[in-house]
């Protein structure tokens, strides 16, 4: 591997790991608190009602606890890189529309129900983990358990 | 056909996941996560007080309110070295009107009258915890303590106190809160008035010890 690869492939690992750990943060604050309060954090968004915002709230921490965690350990990284980009999208949708509809969303449930940064602040917070979660996908195999198992293979 | 690299990838991944769910459930039992602190009116005593204590309990049931006299015995006789928190868990289930009640004594708080009227509450229980109608002793108390009754009505019915109110209950039931009063004292679990007492007999001497200094100290020269 010459220089200049493995310098795109450090910055892929960082990039990796900094979006997997953004999701196993985000998952497990979210986990630890009562479902009831992520769920009206949602429902804020006015995008879905109670009951469809209690279901997103019980399943979607749990799959960026999850994605966040394959994606840190390189365990089919282009796919967890590319669900944890989808997701990344999925919540620039939801922030976006808020935004632009001038909703009072006090508290944007990103990491759990606690008071948050403005949506603007979020929406380009979330750009940016959406950059690092498209560099993971394509360079994110370094000290990844695919390449390992790749190499045993 | 899977083939044999993928497979163990599967393998491995699921046992992170199964490894991380189990460390998830068991750090909810054990209560590790963020804490939702009750609004200042249900929050009594300094923030570092040695001793924390956090209250789940219920207008309607007889065990609240003794627990209410306990407690209320406590905060008098160790001072800033307790702090107490209250969080409503009303039943709603076998006390109809116990979720009006919590309702009401915030929208009281609201007005700078939690205390007097959850004490009001917990002392006319029997009045109306089995009241057919919406009791009218709400409103009685209210009056009684010169509230603004219609403002503590549109207060009650806002979808705030309400939040504030189903936020305690789920929060108590991931904690596998199921019987009033349940306490939280530095973390440890307490049920009943009973429970809490002898919880508290043991951080008595501690706090007696605390508040002593050790003999020979010379304070100041």
């Amino acid at each position: 591997m010459d220089k200049k690869t493995l310098i795109k492939n450090v910055i892929g690992l960082a990039a990796r790991l900094a979006v997997a750990g953004i999701f196993i943060y985000a998952g497990t604050i979210k986990l630890l608190a009562p479902a009831e309060e992520f769920a009206y954090a949602i429902e804020t968004y006015k995008v879905t009602g109670p009951a469809l915002s209690l279901w997103a709230a019980y399943i979607m921490p749990w799959l960026e606890l999850f994605s966040g965690l394959l994606l840190a350990a390189g365990i089919f990284t282009r796919f967890n890189a590319a669900l944890c980009g989808a997701l990344l999208l999925f919540f620039e949708a939801l922030l976006g529309q808020a935004w632009l509809r001038g909703l009072p969303v006090t508290s944007c449930g990103c990491f759990g129900s606690g008071s948050s940064n403005s949506l603007g602040y979020e929406f380009l917070q979330n750009l940016v983990f959406l950059a690092l979660a498209y560099l993971a996908f394509r360079r994110g195999g370094l000290f990844s358990a695919d390449s390992a198992l790749e190499d045993k293979a | 056909m899977i083939n044999k690299r993928t497979a163990r990838l599967a393998v491995l991944g699921g046992l992170l996941m199964f490894v991380a769910a189990i460390a998830i459930l068991l750090a909810r039992q054990f209560n590790v996560g963020p804490a939702r602190p009750a609004p200042g009116f249900r929050t009594f005593g300094p923030a570092g007080a040695l001793v924390q204590i956090t209250e789940y309990s219920d207008y309607a049931c007889g065990a609240c309110r003794a627990a209410a006299d306990a407690a209320e015995k406590m905060l008098k006789v160790y001072g800033p070295d307790v702090r107490l928190e209250l969080k409503h868990y009303p039943l709603v289930n076998i006390h109809r009107w116990s979720l009006d009640a919590a309702a009401y004594a915030d929208c009281a708080g609201e007005q700078g009258k939690f205390k007097e009227y959850a004490a009001q509450l917990f002392e006319n229980q029997e009045k109306w915890g089995d009241a057919k109608e919406k009791p009218k002793e709400f409103e009685a108390f209210a009056s009684g303590l010169n509230l603004d009754w219609p403002a503590m009505q549109a207060c009650a019915a806002t979808p705030e106190t309400l939040k504030r109110i189903k936020l305690d209950m789920a929060e108590a039931e991931m904690k596998g809160v199921n019987a009033t009063p349940t306490f939280f004292i530095n973390g440890k679990r307490a049920v009943g008035p009973a429970q809490f007492t002898e919880a508290l007999r043991k951080f008595d001497t501690m706090l007696k010890a605390r508040r002593q200094p050790p003999a020979g100290n010379c304070p100041e020269k």
